[in-house]
């Protein structure tokens, strides 16, 4: 964690609620290339469905399985609620 | 002449100018549905040369040409951050040695997710190459409310794109038809101009890609149902629950274990009993003799003992392919990843794990689901220390001898076997991940697709092409290695003992004498000795008295030291070996096992005390649980691998494994009088 300013309401992916949402902002390199290929990259709207290791996230309607590892590596900005279904 | 517009053009398109065309799209997007839609049984399935990866080739018509059909793995990607992705993206570009640039491109793309199966359809419409989509899974979008314009999307793509449903054969008339004019004219494609070059995104080439792959989405489909995917939520609450999945799962499991060898048990009798037979009439028929010899007990008895396992491997191979059709297997690999993570191997590698409990040879091949080259090498050395199925009659012989008449007692050993060979596979797959095969595990990321109905026709071709690798691959070895024992046991021929000639003599006399049940049973003491004494001067026994040295300390003599080697065939195989070398004769391997258990339990040794002590039965058992004996196996591993590289560290360290631990079981238990 940096500490910079803008980053104050930023969470990592396997810290938000289950059932919440949050726009990816920023995300390591590597292992997590293999995350960003299937949609969770810059920008994208993910939802955590299930909290835990591994957790489950949904992004552009498509479940998946991620180790608690990898999340973690991925920030996201809230976007608060539960309304997931739009196009982000 | 009728027929010559196309022997003409057979001649003028010539063997050289086959239509190659490359099969690519997301896993879970129907790829090996639409494969053998295409293709039917004629595909064949090997790996990228020198590598685990696996491709699978069929052929078609199109438009009077012969078609080769390459189906590459299934990817999101082909940027080439995994083996597979270097692999798909050369085989796409031509740079795979033996593999020609393709001239079409099918590419796969399901309808309900069309922007996340976007971003590889620019990946792949970057590479220069003809492209036909087609947009699978329409049933499924319709279901869900999910309007796709096809022909904006070909507008928007700048290739033919066909809507269709691999599964039911909807609309593949038309794209067969779409193949035929592609082959015909085929085209240069236009570059996509709206996916920017990846240098001038903010450092982010998926952001550009997925926003590009959004904004076609959003153009080219409408009317996403809010309710879509509920019902796998639903059902994903309770199996993919840390506790309830993984009891979910062990449930699954168990019924199919008992389905299969519950179902298997028939069949598995017809191929034995139909090897016996043909044995028989086989035996009827030809002269006594070498030839008979090797027909009979050669060839028809180690091929049959080998193929009796077939039906497991096809009922194993049929429901796994249902599981994995349904969408299940992603969730059982989801639940036990946690679990398996501890061992340092990733969740996919627990259902061939499971699987080897049947058979290590489709659980070897099952192996492919596993994408990490480390993780997948580390569960094929561990899986054969599982204990398969053709151990459970050494077992049940060993676990007898230990226990005569305590059922119970002898119950818990059995279950103890297993629990060893579960034991030992874990903890070594723990030490390679130390040593030989380090790194971390790769961390999961696995879509977890919609549930739906499995296909039989998938799940009745998967099981055709395993049983057709473990006939063809396992079938060949199995055949060299049965002749080979066999003669090892047969040769050198010796001259049958004086004990045999006075027998049979004496029998002579009492059928003379009218006594023709006394002499039938004497001629077959004769036969058995003669055996006996045959086995004893082979190849085979002088063998058995060569390694008997280094298996002495582990409690074993000459006997059992033949016993061993003939299970290389396959490991149930010692027991009709002991059955000939304790001298029960060859017909007391089919007789009941009770006689074959009294003759082991009196066996003796030379100086007068009994073999089959509870140190050495004990030591005997450890080392079936442990050591590398099967030959099919390892055919199996070396053509999973590659090379013969593996297969001998399999050997190496199963065999050490097991002398290791039968040595210290033998020798702990005569230190503490247990004899």
């Amino acid at each position: 964690m940096t500490g910079v300013d803008e980053r104050a309401g930023w969470r990592r992916l396997d810290q938000i609620e289950p059932g919440h949402c949050g726009i990816v902002r920023d995300a390591g390199e590597g292992d997590v290339d293999q995350l960003k290929s299937l949609g969770v990259c810059l920008g994208r709207k993910v939802m955590l469905v299930q909290a835990g290791d591994p957790l489950i996230v949904k992004v552009m309607g498509t479940r998946l399985g991620v180790s608690a590892r990898l999340a973690a590596r991925v920030l996201v900005e809230p976007c608060g609620g539960d309304a997931f279904g739009g196009r982000g | 002449m009728p027929g010559s517009g196309a022997t003409v053009e057979k001649i003028a398109s010539g063997r050289e100018s086959e239509i190659l065309i490359a099969l690519i799209g997301n896993p879970n997007a129907g790829k090996t549905t639409l494969f053998n839609a295409l293709t039917g049984l004629r595909a064949k399935t090997a790996n990228f040369p020198g590598t685990t990866v696996e491709r699978r080739i069929g052929h078609t018509r199109l438009a009077g040409r012969r078609v080769k059909l390459l189906d590459l793995p299934g990817l999101y990607s082909v940027t080439g951050a995994t083996q597979e992705e270097r692999l798909a993206r050369d085989a796409l570009l031509g740079e795979i040695p033996g593999h020609p640039r393709p001239d079409l491109v099918l590419l796969l793309v399901d309808a309900t997710s069309l922007e996340r199966n976007l971003y590889l359809a620019s990946q792949v419409l970057e590479l220069g190459l003809p492209v036909v989509v087609a947009l699978n899974m329409m049933d499924l979008a319709e279901q869900a409310a999910i309007e796709v314009d096809a022909e904006r999307l070909s507008a928007e793509l700048g290739c033919p794109v066909v809507p269709i449903v691999a599964r039911s054969n909807r609309g593949l008339d038309d794209l067969r038809h779409r193949l035929e004019i592609a082959v015909h004219r085929p085209w240069k494609p236009t570059p996509l101009a709206a996916v920017p070059p990846a240098e001038e995104c903010e450092g982010c080439p998926f952001k550009a890609r997925f926003d590009w792959a959004e904004e076609v989405g959003v153009r080219c489909s409408a009317g996403r149902s809010p309710s879509q995917g509920e019902r796998t939520d639903r059902i994903d609450r309770l199996l993919t629950h840390p506790s309830v999945g993984v009891a979910a799962f062990l449930g699954v499991m168990f019924a199919v274990f008992a389905l299969i060898f519950w179902v298997a048990q028939y069949p598995m009798d017809w191929i034995d009993r139909g090897f016996a037979g043909a044995g028989a009439a086989l035996g009827a028929w030809m002269p006594d003799g070498f030839v008979k010899s090797l027909m009979v007990e050669g060839i028809l008895g180690g091929v049959g003992g080998v193929l009796v396992f077939l039906p497991q491997i096809c009922i194993l191979f049929f429901f796994l392919s249902l599981l994995e059709d349904t969408g299940y297997l992603a969730r059982a690999a989801f639940v036990m990843d946690r679990l398996m993570r501890r061992v340092g191997l990733p969740g996919k590698a627990f259902v061939p794990m499971i699987s080897a409990h049947a058979c290590a040879i489709p659980a070897i091949m099952s192996t492919r689901v596993i994408e990490d080259r480390r993780d997948r090498l580390v569960t094929m050395l561990v899986l054969p220390l599982f204990s398969c199925s053709a151990r459970i009659p050494v077992y049940a012989i060993l676990t007898a001898l230990l226990f005569p008449n305590r059922p119970l007692l002898a119950g818990l050993i059995f279950t103890g076997a297993y629990s060893l060979g579960i034991a030992a596979a874990l903890g070594m797959a723990l030490v390679f991940k130390r040593t030989i095969l380090p790194g971390e595990t790769r961390p999961l990321v696995l879509e977890l697709p919609s549930y739906r109905l499995p296909s039989f026709k998938t799940a009745l071709l998967t099981m055709w092409d395993r049983a057709r690798i473990f006939v063809r691959r396992a079938g060949s070895i199995i055949l060299a290695v049965s002749i080979v024992l066999w003669a090892l046991a047969s040769f050198p021929r010796s001259e049958p003992p004086a004990a045999a000639h006075a027998a049979l003599e004496q029998a002579a006399e009492l059928e003379r004498a009218g006594d023709e049940v006394a002499a039938a049973e004497l001629a077959m003491e004769a036969q058995d000795l003669v055996s006996q004494h045959a086995l004893a001067n082979s190849y085979a026994g002088r063998l058995g008295h060569l390694i008997e040295p280094v298996l002495a300390p582990l409690g074993f003599d000459w006997q059992i030291g033949v016993g061993i080697l003939s299970s290389f065939a396959a490991r149930e195989v010692i027991v009709s070996t002991l059955a000939v070398v304790y001298g029960v004769g060859e017909s007391g391997a089919d007789a009941e096992s009770r006689s074959l258990f009294e003759t082991l339990q009196r066996a003796e040794r030379s100086d007068g005390t009994r073999v089959f002590t509870t140190a050495t039965s004990a030591s005997l058992l450890i080392f079936y649980v442990l050591a590398m004996q099967c030959l099919s196996t390892q055919a199996i591993t070396r053509r999973e691998t590659g090379g013969w590289k593996w297969p001998l560290v399999q050997l190496g360290y199963m065999s050490a494994l097991a002398y290791v631990c039968s040595l210290v079981t033998f020798q702990l238990l005569r230190a503490v009088g247990v004899a």
